[in-house]
Order: structure tokens, then C-alpha cells, then sequence
């Protein structure tokens, strides 16, 4: 008898070994590193995620020096210990063999793709000579700075102001910046939305449950699935929040304004809005309500395909609900040009049934001092800012500041696109440098060809990233930061509904030749002469300016990585005010109806909620009052081309994340079966989109979760730069296919445009 | 008593967001090109606007009377005192009979360490430690509950008792123990 054993039995059936394909090394890269052993920083580190912006709260575990698993911390209640696809993926960009850990040159042409690797010090001197001659011959706004947000933005900006430039831009304009300006000219602030506790969701194609933000995410689900919420869906694509709905209808794309409008006529003509409330609140009612007797919900119908009867039902089964329900305000802005009017309309439709301050409504949230104060304690610390004071401030106005209608996005990420105007065409005035941090604008910019144009035109171009984006392959200078797996930052605040802080900290000790971004962005101030305005030493003093010395603090918010305060609160809701007076013997006194509405005001020029802004007339003549105006989003013959977000990549960063990659590296493009037959296209064909500014190839989805009229397509992929391995060359890149256009007084890049669909 | 680890797919709650896929590849070190659990997200099935997505949850259903068991000649593959079914890495020949024999297609080679693999509910790693498997760990709308189904305190016994559930191919008498809660559109 043959004894079968595992070595005889692989030896026969010939298995195969290590026949790994050797991939070409990129120069700078992790390939050339020889260890690649993890060395942990404890057993289990809480942080914050970096794989998108959400900044999710993180707990991070080094297994046997060779992985590391990512789950949610479960301090962070609201967040329930929980992590996503990309969030759990982290270590793949950690030990991804592509990833840069050199500071890179170029040596050919730009965006050629020719570098060599440079020490930290030559980087930094290349960058510094380039900077200062810029600032010699042109002045120091001739540099334009961009980041994103969070840590990064705070250190790349303190370096611009430091070096004179009042040209500093984040993401902004490309994507949350509508509803934060909506906001802004509407409460004086931005909002947030109580999702977990609403009763009652309406929401116009966000897509909570693909483009994840972990805790609106679970609120959505378990307001929905464990208390019953009903939420109904406006949206031309049939996305996992349409399937998760129990309503959905296929809007017309851009029309959203149509419908939000037609819900506030309903409310108001059939008198099922909150008068106490705008009496007491709101200023402008009237001139709104008058505006508003138009838009009947048979008027929106004609526009957006949504059947009258249903904005009437929906609009009266929301007003049920009041104030335990919520029109949600949407996240990524680039819906339409009329992105302003179509966000403040969705505000009108919450301020209408006065859900302002209540549960499952908007809130404005809780800073650390103010809750303090409320509570007449101190409840929670409060961070101390270790700035530095008196900065200087620059002298010439920035590059967007040429329409007085955009004045709200000047401070609030400024508008990312103007970067091109002042590039290609000297408006207002010339550019001649482009500084950036995690920032990829060929794929989130729009007009990917003018971007292109205006890096090759620019005399001077560096990036910081962790891969050779499609980006930083046209820059000079390529600086890589270290990982959010590697990097410590200053605590963040993360107050809600009360006081909440937490922290990134090193995970692993950094491999290869990285350097955190706070780090690298002070050393080139140093090398800029800009030493004066660098009193702190290293992230440890900030973090302890920060805790003004409280060193207990800093242990504890380390330890535990997210750390709240206090009980949660809301103004208007008269439970959470008598638990919270219950809590706190000193705090303020109540007012009659058990509420602390008396102390609700607003940072507006009324210090109301403005539902018509004279501030926004003087800005932008015509748009005091929330009004529809006709768009032209496409041509007749064309089909809708709109994008949306996949649950596992974020937009411009994570589709060469070997991990997130091998999930999905292609985005085919959805058509409906209508379409797809008249053009002669199957499922899986080849096919090509045309707009007014790119062509793309791609490969067809046939599916009915689309309107006839559209097409759509997962943004993000199909980068051109053959750095960028995993991703280059597969699917639709969608920034490629959208034309420059800048929305008014919000600034915003629009993502809705017209296209032809051809098998090819 | 005897333990009975059983898995709960609600398909209402899930997003086919992959968070499972994720973790349970960094926790098991699953190389690439093979997968232990992914979600498949099928569809959408019906005509507009009555449309319906199935989140399908595709990993070792964890059968009672297991075909992989029956037909490994080396007694590699085998059901533990806990009821999982589970691989002993030493005494796999490699000889596949297990993965052609698993009528869910849920068996692979491993490329790395070529013994035929699969879901063991995280046996070796998290629930040697105490915890729960890493897909359940980290789901983001909590679609997933794994317990004890003999326990009737637990958190998985008191929601079969509860919600409608089916489970896949059960006419093959197999008895798998991943349960699945219908979405509530269309039907199974």
C-alpha cells in the first residue's frame, strides 16, 4: 500500500512553488527595501483611520510582526467598535511594495515618469531655491498651496501663510463645500444631521451605505432596521441606499432642487410647518413662502420625473413625523451649477418643521468651552491652540477672490479650481508654483487635460503623497509621507452632541525613509528661512501645548484614543436638557417650556436662520431667496453622465492599494437595457463615452438600476500614469469626461454633464 | 451541552460593503486570488422602480453533515468538539476531493500553503482569544451574529426564534449553519 502523505502527494501532482512574478521595481519605492518586519508600538494601538476623510476611530493590532488587523475602537460609541473594506485594508498600503519611502526627482520631462531618488536634505534644498526664486520674482501668492483636509492642511497652510501665499485650497470645491456654504449663509455654521434618531429620512442620492461615514452609516441602518425609520430615496441610480429604501424614485439628474422646493410648497400651503418655530427663529418666511407658491409638486414633476402625488404623500408623512425626521443635506455637492439653492432648499424643508436642535433632526453640535459653559463646569478640557500668534497675514488677495458671490468659500477651503484660471490664464494673476499634500486633482478636479496643462506650465511643482499619483507624476519633487500607520498627529476635536477628542498615533515603526507630514513641512519652513514661526520642537510639545500640560490627559486620550465628555445634548429637546440640568447642579437655567431654546441663536447677520439672506443678495444679486432656476446639464441627444462612490475605494487615493485593488480595479459603466439595445450594446461590451472635453473606453454594465436617460460610473478609476500599476489603464477615468464649470456663490465643480455612449 | 456555532447573515442589513471580506483576509492571512468570504451583491433583480439587490453571503456554510468531510481520505478536514468544521494543515494531501465535493464552492487551494481552505468561524485565531470571528467584528451595520445556538440567552438563538430565516441547498440534507434572513423585497 502506498502511504499517502502531503510531501509525496504535492511531489507528484508537480504543485507549483514561488513562481511569483517579479514586478519591475519603481525607483524610491518599498520593493527596494530588504526587511519589511513590522515592529509594533504596543500590543493594541488606538488611532484614527486615513484610508478617506471620514477619520474613523481605529484600533490597530500587530500580528507576529508581519500584519496588522484593523478594527473600529469601541470607545467610540457611535462608531461601535466597527471599520470598513478600506479602513480594514490599511496595512495593504503599509507594506504595499509600490508605496514610495525615498523623496524622488524628476530627470525627464514632466509626467514622463523618469526619477531618482534623493536624500530628505537635497529635497527639501530643491524645494526652498525653487520657492524663494518664485517668491523674488513674482511675490509669494505666485505659489498656490493644497492639501487635505485635516492634519496635513493645518501644517501645509502654516507654512503658506509663513511664506506669504494667501492661496491655499482644500478638496472643498470638488466635493462637501455646497452644503457647508448653504450652511454657512443659512445658520451661520455648518450642521449636522441626527440620522440615528430620525424617524422620518429623505435623502437625495447620498449614499450613505456605499460612500460609508461609519457612524451616519449604523445611524441610517439602525434608525431604519432596529426603530423602524422609513426612508424614502431620490436618486437616478439604483444604489444600495435606493435597494436599503423603502421608497425610491429615479430623479431626474441635477432636478433635486425641483423636489425639495415642491416638499416646502406642500408643507407651507397645506399648513403643516412649525409657525412657533419660524416665528421665533427664522427670519425671512414670507419672502420665501411667496417664492415657493409656484413650485407645486405637478410643476416638479415636469422636471424631475417624480410623480406629484408622491411629493405631496411624502411631503405630508414627513410632517407627520416633525420634528423627529430630516431631509438629509447630502454630502458630495457637485450634483448641479444650482448646487446652492438645491442644498438650501433642503435645509428650508428642516427648518420648515422645525426639527432644528431636535432629535432626528439637525443639530448644531456642542465645542468643548460652550458645553462648559452650559454645564457651569468644567465638564470636559478644553485644547489649548498652540499656534503661533500674530502670523503674519498676506498681503495679496487670493486667486478666487475676483467675484464678490464666492466670498464664503474664500475662508472655507477656497475654490480648488481657480487654481487652473490663475495658471493658464494669468486671472487674476499668474501662478507659477503649485505646492500639494494628499491631494490628487486629476482625478477630482475636473477637465483632467486642463490640469495636465497647467502642471506642465507651472515653473515649479511639488507633491507630498504615499504613491506616485496620477498627480505627483507630474511634480518635480516627490516627498513621501509615512503612512497613517506610522505617523503620531496632534488630538483632534470630535464633539458632537458633547465634548470628544481622539488621536492618531504610530501603529508600527516607519519603514523605509518617511517622514510624517508635519514633520516634513516644518523642515522646508526651516530651509525657507521661516524659522520664526516654528517655536515647537516636534509633535510631542504640540500634543502638550495642546493638553496645556496635563499630562494625565495626554495618557489618558492615548490610551484610550477617543475619549468624550459629558452627556449628550440637544437645545430643543426638552428630555436631554432635564437629564443633562440633573447632571450638572450649576448648569444654566431652563427655560419655561423645559428647553433651552432661549439660548439658541445663530452666527447670522440676524442671528436668526436665514431662509432668505439679505447677505446673499448683496453677494450675489437675485439669490437672496432660494429660487429654481433652469439648467442645461446636457445636450438633447446626450445621456446624463453622473458618478457616485464605491464602498471600497475612495475617490483619488486608494485604487493601487493591492487589497482594495484586487476587490476592484474597473468601473464598467452602467446603462439601461432601453439604451443599450437602440445602440446595439450587450452587457460587457466595449464601449466608448464622449463629452464636450475627453473620450473614454470603458466596458458596458447593462442593468435596469438606471435611468434610460443616463449613465453612470464609479469616480476614481482609470488613472493614465503608469506609476500607478494596479490602477492605470482600467475603466472610465471620470474627471477626464467633466468640463470646467464653477457652480455660483458656492463655487463647487459640477459632476453632472452630457455625453454620447458608442459600442466600439 | 454541546456547543452549536451558527452565523446569521441579515440580508436587510447588509451593504455589501466587503468590511468582512477585508478583515477576514488580513486576520487569516487569506492570500490573494482565493477568498475565505465575500459578499456578492447580485442583481438588481426586478423591473424599475420594484428593484431588488441580494446580498449573498458566500463562505463555508458550516454543514452538520459535511461532503468535505466524508470524502478526505486523511481525515484532514474534520468536525471539532465545538462542531466546526475544520482542516488539519498536516494531514491534507492537497488532493482537492474536498474542494470538488463542497457543493457551495466554497473550498480552494491555498496557494501558500497548500492545504485546502475555508471559513473555521475564525477558530484558530479570534475564537481561540475569546473573540468573535473577524467578519462580525467589524460589519459596519452589525448584519452579521455568530454564537452559541444552543445557548438559548444567546444573541443567535434569540434571533432565530425570532426573524424568518432559510439557508442555502438545504435539499441536500447538508444542515448548514450560516442562516440567512431574507430581504424583505423580492424573494429568496
Amino acid at each position: 500500500m502506498i502511504e499517502l502523505n502531503r510531501r509525496t502527494f504535492l511531489k507528484g501532482a508537480g504543485a507549483s512553488g514561488a513562481t511569483c512574478a517579479l514586478a519591475s521595481l519603481l525607483p524610491g519605492s518599498l520593493a527596494a527595501l530588504e526587511s519589511k518586519q513590522l515592529k509594533g508600538m504596543g500590543k493594541e494601538i488606538a488611532s484614527i483611520c486615513e484610508m478617506c476623510s471620514t477619520r474613523c476611530p481605529i484600533s490597530a493590532r500587530v500580528i507576529e510582526g508581519k500584519n496588522v488587523f484593523i478594527s473600529g475602537n469601541k470607545a467610540a460609541k457611535s462608531f461601535g467598535g466597527k471599520v470598513c473594506a478600506r479602513g480594514g485594508a490599511g496595512h495593504s498600503l503599509l507594506y504595499d511594495p509600490q508605496r514610495i519611502v525615498k523623496p524622488l526627482k524628476r530627470v525627464g520631462e514632466r509626467g514622463e515618469g523618469k526619477w531618482a531618488e534623493i536624500s530628505w536634505d537635497e529635497a527639501y534644498q530643491l524645494i526652498a531655491d525653487n520657492l524663494n526664486k518664485i517668491k523674488q520674482a513674482y511675490g509669494p501668492e505666485a505659489v498656490a498651496f493644497s492639501s487635505k483636509s485635516g492634519s496635513q492642511e493645518k501644517h501645509l497652510f502654516h507654512l503658506a501663510t509663513a511664506f506669504g501665499s494667501p492661496n491655499t485650497f482644500t478638496h472643498a470645491s470638488t466635493c462637501p463645500g455646497g452644503y457647508e456654504i448653504a450652511a454657512k449663509a443659512m445658520f451661520g455654521t455648518k450642521v449636522k444631521r441626527d440620522l440615528s434618531n430620525s424617524k422620518y429620512i429623505i435623502n437625495f442620492g447620498h449614499n450613505l451605505y456605499e460612500g460609508i461615514n461609519m457612524s451616519e452609516t449604523r445611524g441610517m441602518m439602525a434608525a431604519q432596521m432596529d426603530k423602524g425609520a422609513k426612508l424614502v430615496v431620490f436618486e437616478p441610480r439604483f444604489s444600495v441606499v435606493a435597494d436599503k429604501a423603502d421608497e425610491w424614485y429615479a430623479i431626474r439628474p441635477g432636478t433635486d432642487v425641483a423636489v425639495a422646493l415642491a416638499l416646502c410648497h406642500v408643507l407651507i400651503e397645506e399648513n403643516l410647518y412649525d409657525k412657533a418655530f419660524i416665528e421665533r427663529y427664522v427670519e425671512g418666511f414670507d419672502a420665501f413662502a411667496a417664492e415657493v407658491k409656484a413650485y407645486t409638486p405637478e410643476w416638479a414633476e415636469t422636471v424631475s420625473d417624480v410623480p406629484a402625488k408622491d411629493i405631496r404623500r411624502i411631503a405630508r408623512e414627513y410632517a407627520a413625523k416633525a420634528p423627529h425626521a430630516v431631509v438629509d443635506f447630502g454630502h458630495r455637492a457637485t450634483f448641479t451649477t444650482e448646487e446652492f439653492e438645491m442644498r438650501r432648499a433642503l435645509y428650508a424643508a428642516n427648518i420648515l418643521i422645525g426639527n432644528i436642535e431636535r432629535k432626528g433632526g439637525i443639530y448644531l453640535g456642542q465645542k468643548p468651552s460652550d458645553y462648559n459653559k452650559l454645564a457651569g463646569e468644567d465638564v470636559s478640557p478644553v485644547l489649548g491652540k498652540p499656534g503661533v500668534k500674530d502670523m503674519p497675514k498676506p498681503a495679496a488677495k487670493r486667486i478666487d477672490q475676483v467675484e464678490e458671490q464666492y466670498a464664503m468659500m474664500w475662508s472655507a477651503g477656497g475654490i480648488y479650481q481657480t487654481i487652473l484660471d490663475a495658471t493658464l490664464s494669468a486671472v487674476p494673476y499668474q501662478l507659477h508654483g503649485w505646492v500639494m499634500s494628499r491631494t490628487n486633482p486629476m482625478q477630482t478636479m475636473t477637465d483632467r487635460a486642463r490640469v495636465v496643462e497647467a502642471l506642465k506650465k507651472l515653473d515649479f511643482v511639488a507633491v507630498c503623497d504615499v504613491y506616485i499619483s496620477e498627480t505627483a507624476a507630474y511634480a518635480d519633487v516627490i516627498l513621501p509621507e509615512s503612512t497613517y500607520l506610522e505617523r503620531d498627529e496632534e488630538i483632534a476635536d470630535k464633539s458632537g452632541k458633547n465634548p470628544a477628542y481622539y488621536v492618531r498615533q504610530r501603529v508600527v515603526e516607519t519603514l523605509g525613509d518617511t517622514r510624517p507630514s508635519w514633520q516634513i513641512f516644518k523642515d522646508i519652513g526651516h530651509k525657507l528661512g521661516l524659522s520664526e514661526f516654528y517655536p515647537w520642537d516636534n509633535m510631542e510639545t504640540l500634543q502638550l501645548l495642546q493638553v496645556n500640560r496635563d499630562t494625565d490627559l495626554l495618557r489618558r486620550i492615548k490610551d484610550e484614543g477617543f475619549v468624550s465628555f459629558g452627556k449628550p445634548i440637544m437645545l430643543r429637546e426638552p428630555k436631554m436638557v432635564a437629564e443633562f440640568t440633573k447632571a450638572y447642579a450649576n448648569a444654566k437655567p431652563v427655560d419655561e417650556d423645559g428647553t433651552y431654546g432661549s439660548l439658541l441663536s445663530f452666527k447670522t447677520p440676524s442671528g436668526k436662520i436665514e431662509l432668505t439672506s439679505a447677505k446673499v443678495e448683496a453677494m450675489a444679486p437675485g439669490r437672496g431667496v432660494i429660487k429654481f432656476r433652469e439648467v442645461q446639464l446636457k445636450k438633447p441627444n446626450e445621456l446624463y453622465f453622473i458618478q457616485g462612490k464605491v464602498a471600497v475605494h475612495t475617490n483619488g487615493a486608494t485604487h493601487n492599494v493591492p487589497m482594495l485593488a484586487n476587490l476592484m480595479s474597473d468601473n464598467a459603466v452602467w446603462v439601461h437595457p432601453d439604451t443599450a439595445s437602440k445602440l446595439g450594446i450587450s452587457n460587457g461590451d466595449p464601449i466608448r463615452l464622449t463629452s464636450s472635453v475627453g473620450t473614454e473606453e470603458g466596458h458596458a454594465l447593462v442593468t435596469p438600476g438606471i435611468r434610460p436617460d443616463t449613465v453612470f460610473a464609479y469616480m476614481g478609476f482609470g488613472s493614465k500614469n503608469k506609476e500607478l500599476v494596479r490602477a492605470t489603464g482600467k475603466g472610465i477615468h471620470c474627471g477626464n469626461l467633466l468640463p470646467h464649470v464653477t457652480a455660483p456663490v458656492c463655487g463647487m465643480t459640477v459632476h453632472t454633464t452630457g455625453v454620447t455612449l458608442a459600442k466600439r | 451541552m454541546t456547543k452549536r456555532y451558527v452565523m446569521v447573515h441579515d440580508e436587510n442589513k447588509c451593504i455589501g460593503c466587503q468590511a468582512c471580506n477585508v478583515a477576514c483576509r488580513s486576520e487569516n492571512g487569506v492570500p490573494e486570488g482565493v477568498t475565505r468570504l465575500q459578499v456578492r451583491v447580485e442583481g438588481p433583480y426586478g423591473e424599475m422602480p420594484h428593484l431588488h439587490f441580494k446580498y449573498h453571503r458566500v463562505s463555508c456554510q458550516q454543514c452538520e453533515d459535511a461532503p468535505c468531510v466524508k470524502v478526505c481520505p486523511t481525515g484532514a478536514a474534520y468536525v471539532g468538539e465545538d462542531g466546526i468544521v475544520s482542516i488539519h494543515g498536516d494531514k491534507c494531501v492537497g488532493c482537492m476531493y474536498c474542494v470538488a465535493a463542497c457543493p457551495y464552492k466554497v473550498r480552494f487551494m491555498n496557494p501558500e500553503t497548500k492545504v485546502a481552505d475555508k471559513c473555521n468561524f475564525c477558530k484558530d485565531t479570534r475564537l481561540a482569544r475569546g473573540e468573535q470571528p473577524a467578519c462580525v467584528t467589524v460589519c459596519p451595520t452589525d448584519a452579521l451574529v455568530f454564537g452559541d445556538a444552543n445557548d438559548p440567552q444567546s444573541d443567535v438563538a434569540k434571533l432565530l426564534n425570532t426573524k424568518i430565516t432559510y439557508q442555502d441547498k438545504t435539499h441536500l440534507g447538508t444542515h448548514p449553519r450560516v442562516y440567512r434572513v431574507p430581504t424583505k423585497r423580492g424573494g429568496i
